[in-house]
């Protein structure tokens, strides 16, 4: 009896996987078979891009096959011996921006402009990847910011107010300092890191001076030579007193477990770092974003940058496989997938979408609000495609006080015109 | 039957590969990069531009401190691998008891990576959890940011590279201790020579050869010398421990190709004209000795 039973439920477990197998061919998979190359840095594979691609392998029967670019200077030189051998993936992630105009898209990258995507997109964006009416890009991830990241509970503590002017930016680092804590957090060990304050104070000179970035193009705005500009260098040197003690060797790392635990107050740094962030922190309410402070207490506003973005390669053999995975990935429930997964650097830039409710509030409330006021500024490197190399060797070289802010400004403005003559503009 | 020249032992062909060899992967590229580094290039095309990136390379405070800080770093390293080396050598040539060990122990430092190796002495040079600070703190002194403070920044790369760079160096002078003939030491001892005399005036003499390798080896390794220091600072804190190997990858990595050939046709120079005259110089020494 007993073995009846069992054949009777094999066979009919038999039967049913048969008849699923069966449907499973029947509803084939548009690129079953299919594998795509994809090369980004840590930061874009990270779980929600990771939750992503494995949903649409799931739906589309393709495979991704990533692959991760070491970034900074390894990367870049990387990526350009890539392109002069013309060995790119299907897929990869890199800068909107000056740093794209670097490449010389046009003989690596799909014109992507007469995809429907693009009109998805926000003006602002699409500005940042389209080179001579060609369209190359979209974007990876949401919008972020190079400002301020704080940790609220000691603002509470000791009944600090946000600061709308520098003054009262220092002001703050002087009260946090005497209550025995550890004002600003500088992560020199990655110095890319210690530009932000430089880079994100671009809302204040444009501000003043409206026509800055168009001057600096042609070479004729210096940062030595305009008082607010050389005031983004002089501002280092307020801080030098406020540092934590392992400025020179601290990491990015360090930077997200300093500020998300309270070690430090204040950390310059992009806000592509409030996911990490807040994972260290005991909730993510305790932590918060304001832009760089000006002089002006009523025009506080957010220098924003705009996110890394997704490139097709232009001699790929799976342009159809590519474009179908990133309508997969634009699509609502998979972008509510990724930012639930992973969070958002800042709000998103594809029209008429709102982030899910559980992104944190420094980017829903504290960020949001300088957008909803008009107050944000792309940051320089979108409006001119001048951006001197030595920047962060000279932006850690006066954060660690070795250097005047004035020198540094006229340093600076030297790297410029050597970036502007190899690019082939006539600076004299 | 007319008479032919008198044949050489090997056709004058053989030489063709590594002649071919030579031109296509050394001399041409010698010669192109030097028209490529006074252009503006993006690898597809190349605008002439006189000597506008040698010009720049040294003006620009960023590039040119790289010049001063590659013949400290060189001569630095040198002299103390060869001078350290020595004494270490002789030690290791005299009779003691674990001299097999010790040989293997001296040794180890080269068997690990450059890499691991200035990760491992960045971080025990780390301002606050390093282990050299906390060592320092536990004295009761104050703590030296080692990599972070621009005056002493490059010396402790150097000092790192020294670590790892002595071995090779003493093995070289080992060997040439031991080739030095016994009956030398016999006759400056009966002379009445002390312990001191016999190394000054025998084994130091003697062991020329072996320490002029040395010299050259350590010096070029210095001058064109990347990783280490790319490892443990990068080039920082600002300019402090840029040399030209570390300028030139920045360079290129910020796509200025024309500028980036300019600074290696600059090091080439630079090797040149210090290689060329010392290797002279040491062998007109070593001749004088025999």
């Amino acid at each position: 009896m007993n073995r009846k039973l069992m054949s009777l439920t094999l066979a009919i477990a038999l039967a049913v996987t048969m008849l699923m197998g069966v449907s499973a061919v029947a509803e084939a998979k548009p690129f079953e078979g299919v594998t795509i190359t994809f090369w980004g840095g840590q930061a874009e594979l990270n779980p929600g891009t990771l939750a992503v691609i494995e949903a649409a392998e799931e739906a589309l029967g393709l495979h991704v096959e990533t692959e991760i670019n070491p970034g900074g200077s390894e990367g870049d030189n990387l990526l350009k011996t890539r392109i002069a051998s013309n060995d790119l993936p299907d897929l990869m992630v890199y800068n909107s921006g000056s740093k794209l105009y670097d490449l010389n898209p046009s003989r690596c990258f799909l014109d992507i402009k007469d995809w429907d995507l693009v009109s998805r997109v926000d003006d602002a964006f699409l500005s940042s990847v389209t080179i001579d009416g060609a369209v190359y890009g979209l974007p990876q991830s949401s919008t972020q910011a190079g400002a301020i990241i704080y940790y609220k509970p000691d603002y509470e503590e000791l009944g600090l107010e946000v600061p709308h002017t520098w003054a009262e930016f220092v002001d703050n680092c002087a009260k946090l300092k005497e209550a025995g804590k550890t004002p600003i957090e500088l992560t020199a060990g990655d110095t890319w890191t210690t530009q932000v304050l430089f880079l994100g104070d671009y809302y204040n000179i444009n501000a003043e001076y409206p026509t800055f970035a168009e001057e600096y193009t042609e070479g004729k705005a210096k940062y030595a030579d305009i008082p607010v500009a050389t005031r983004s260098w002089t501002k280092y040197e307020d801080l030098v007193d406020y540092l934590n003690a392992d400025k020179s060797a601290a990491t990015v790392q360090d930077g997200n477990f300093a500020i998300g635990t309270g070690e430090a107050t204040h950390w310059f740094i992009l806000t592509q770092q409030l996911p990490l962030i807040t994972a260290e922190a005991d909730d993510q309410s305790q932590i918060g974003v304001f832009g760089v402070p000006g002089d002006d207490p009523d025009n506080h506003g957010l220098t924003v940058w705009e996110p890394m973005s997704f490139y097709v390669w232009k001699d790929s053999q799976n342009i159809d496989a590519v474009k179908a995975f990133l309508d997969f990935y634009f699509s609502e429930e998979m972008l509510n997938l990724y930012f639930e997964t992973y969070g958002a650097n800042g709000p998103s830039c594809i029209k008429g979408y709102t982030l899910p409710e559980t992104v944190c509030d420094a980017v829903r409330v504290d960020m949001q609000q300088y957008f909803d006021a008009g107050k944000t500024c792309p940051a320089l490197e979108y409006v001119s495609p001048i951006k001197g190399t030595a920047c962060e060797q000279l932006t850690t070289a006066v954060a660690m006080g070795q250097m005047s802010g004035a020198d540094a400004a006229k340093d600076y403005d030297e790297d410029c015109k050597k970036s502007a003559v190899q690019l082939g503009y006539n600076w004299e | 039957m007319t008479k032919t020249k008198e044949k050489s032992l090997y056709s004058v062909w053989f030489v063709v590969p590594s002649l071919a060899i030579f031109l296509i992967f050394f001399l041409w590229p010698v010669i192109s990069s030097l028209y490529y580094s006074m252009t503006v290039w993006n690898f597809e095309t190349a605008t002439f531009n006189g000597l506008e990136n040698y010009k720049l390379f040294f003006t620009d405070p960023a590039m040119s401190s790289s010049v001063p800080h590659t013949l400290l770093y060189a001569f630095a390293t040198s002299g103390l691998k060869v001078v350290l080396a020595f004494f270490i050598a002789i030690f290791l040539t005299s009779s003691i008891k674990t001299k097999g060990f010790i040989r293997s122990a001296v040794f180890f430092p080269n068997l690990v990576s450059t890499m691991a190796v200035g990760l491992t002495f960045a971080y025990m040079m780390h301002p606050t959890k390093g282990l050299l600070n906390v060592a320092i703190q536990g004295l009761g002194g104050k703590p030296v940011d080692f990599l972070g403070d621009p005056k002493v920044a490059l010396w402790g790369i150097i000092l790192s590279d020294v670590w790892k760079g002595l071995s090779i160096s003493v093995v070289i002078y080992i060997a040439g201790i031991q080739s030095i003939d016994q009956s030398y030491y016999e006759a400056a001892s009966i002379d009445g020579a002390n312990w001191w005399q016999q190394i000054t005036n025998v084994t130091l003499p003697l062991v020329a050869p072996a320490q002029n390798s040395i010299i050259i080896l350590s010096l070029i390794g210095g001058l064109r010398t990347f990783d280490l220091i790319w490892a443990m600072t990068g080039g920082g804190p600002g300019f402090a421990t840029d040399v030209l190997a570390s300028v030139i990858y920045k360079q290129y990595a910020a796509g200025f190709y024309g500028l980036s050939t300019a600074g290696n046709v600059v090091m080439l120079i630079l090797i040149s004209i210090i290689a060329f005259p010392l290797q002279h110089f040491l062998n007109k020494r070593e001749e004088a000795i025999r």
